[in-house]
């Protein structure tokens, strides 16, 4: 899926930092990607639609407060949905802008050694933890932020149509004329950060301008079919003129035990779903789709068609047969450990591990050398983190003197 | 890393980690392969901890697990043992408990 892992942490180096709770803000705690449409649990906390629906078919609770939850209960969140689009369409400029900032300003050196690695993690954890505090009250600032520009655009159109001339001014980023008072209180503000978005939202620009689609084009200013407003725009427009249009019916939930296989085969071939495999094959094949079927028709505010489901749906299943495969374990370890020549011993081993039969001392023949080699590099690190220590507080005694 | 305010000071620990295909929404396995003298941690190197069991959730990461396991070395759970015996000794003599984790640790940790 996403090839570029992105992370909050990416800001710490920045000249605004704090910008990765924002960052953080806008994940989803379950595959700790940007929320991709996004619904809200009865206790007040978001995910994304596949991961939390997937969640509950395994545990009937919410993962951040436990809290009983079911299915039904969930409601999408469109503002959201919108608010993490637009973030992600302008995060690699803002990230890039913003370490140019630190460049210029010419930050004190941060010594980026191996050590500090590992005190960056338990900041994140640190931060996780006051995220999940604070998250209500980060979270409506936001909104109030996002709902600012709704309010104007509103406002604009309908100044524009009324064409009253009087004390207008035009904007020096947009170009557009906007009454002084407008111009001064949130125009340029909104325009100069829906400017810094740069990037055009993916899916206008390829139903508008199929031809302006690569991002350099965008970025050119060039554009002659739709205004820079219109395009920078897409994402507040898209929210104000959200319905949950219900065409669609939500697919409910089949207890196949009753049926014959008969039945199942009629019901998945109604759907227009592919009949093959075993019954539980078919069942799976069902229940996942039935799982993409209501997080795109009740939850998504832009909703695929069904001939996209099925793609998504046979994408699916295709990852979860080779997922199954023992030979698809060829991760580093495993060949780490051909290299060794004793693979089927170490397949034998992982095979333990997951049946809870642990054996440590197989372990440790299998892997003592690069245990103590590990040891050796913690304790290496152990010392020089300790120096670095030594060090730094003899500068500040110094600084003191 | 052994927590330094705990008899495992000064040791370095292995674990085994495997995610199971449908991580996250299944825990996953976590194993010590060093030896240590725990009332939750057995010899085999199982672990007793409910968040690596039912208590269980999408939301956690390795990161806060790893943080966990470091809190149940400082503070162990002997009401709910995987090892009885260590969880008797550590609660009628804690001195004998913590001067046999630190020997362990001497010995196989370091």
């Amino acid at each position: 899926m996403n090839q570029n892992v992105t992370d909050a942490s990416e800001f710490s180096k920045t000249s605004l930092p704090q910008l990765g709770q924002l960052d953080t803000l806008l994940r989803c705690h379950i595959c700790k990607d940007f929320l991709k449409i996004p619904v809200l649990t009865p206790c007040g906390h978001t995910f994304c639609s596949l991961c939390i629906r997937e969640y509950l078919t395994k545990e009937p609770k919410c993962p951040l407060c436990l809290n009983e939850l079911r299915e039904s209960s969930l409601r999408s969140e469109f503002l959201v949905n919108e608010i993490v689009e637009s973030y992600k369409s302008s995060r690699k400029q803002l990230l890039e802008s913003l370490k140019e900032a630190t460049l210029t300003v010419d930050a004190p050196p941060i010594d980026i050694t191996s050590e500090s690695d590992g005190d960056d993690d338990i900041q994140i954890v640190a931060t996780n933890k006051k995220r999940i505090q604070f998250r209500q009250d980060i979270v409506e600032p936001n909104k109030v932020n996002k709902r600012v520009p709704k309010n104007t655009s509103t406002f604009n159109n309908v100044k524009k149509c009324s064409k009253t001339t009087e004390n207008l001014a035009q904007c020096p980023i947009c170009q557009e004329l906007f009454p002084l008072k407008v111009l001064e209180r949130t125009h340029l503000d909104e325009c100069l950060t829906l400017q810094s978005l740069g990037k055009a939202p993916k899916k206008s620009a390829s139903l508008k301008d199929a031809s302006s689609s690569k991002i350099s084009d965008i970025l050119s200013k060039k554009q002659k079919t739709t205004s820079p407003y219109e395009k920078e725009n897409f994402h507040v427009n898209r929210y104000m003129f959200s319905a949950n249009s219900g065409d669609r019916q939500r697919l409910p939930k089949t207890n196949f035990t009753s049926m014959s296989l008969n039945q199942i085969k009629h019901k998945l071939s109604s759907l227009g779903l592919p009949t093959n495999g075993s019954r539980q094959n078919m069942m799976v094949r069902y229940n996942h789709y039935e799982m993409l079927w209501n997080s795109n028709f009740c939850d998504a505010i832009a909703p695929v068609s069904e001939s996209e489901l099925k793609r998504q749906l046979a994408s699916w299943e295709a990852s979860q047969k080779t997922s199954n495969l023992p030979s698809s374990n060829g991760n580093t370890i495993a060949s780490l450990m051909k290299r060794s020549n004793n693979g089927s011993s170490y397949q034998r081993l992982l095979m333990d591990f997951k049946t809870d039969k642990f054996e440590r001392k197989l372990w440790i023949d299998m892997f003592g050398r690069e245990f103590k080699s590990l040891i050796k590099e913690a304790k290496r690190g152990m010392l020089s983190t300790a120096k670095h220590e030594e060090k730094s507080s003899q500068g500040k005694a110094q600084e003191t003197v | 890393m052994g927590p330094p305010d705990s008899p495992y000071a000064g040791g370095v620990f292995f674990l085994s980690i495997h995610f199971p295909t449908d991580y996250p929404f299944k825990p996953p396995k976590i194993a010590f392969t060093t030896k240590i003298y725990h009332p939750n941690i057995n010899a085999n190197g199982n672990i007793c901890l409910d968040i690596l069991k039912d208590q269980w959730s999408p939301a956690l990461t390795i990161s806060k697990v790893l943080l966990s396991i470091c809190s149940l070395l400082t503070d162990a759970n002997p009401d709910d043992p995987l090892v009885p015996e260590i969880a008797h000794i550590y609660k009628t003599d804690r001195a004998k408990y913590e001067a046999t984790a630190r020997e362990w640790t001497k010995k196989y940790a370091v």
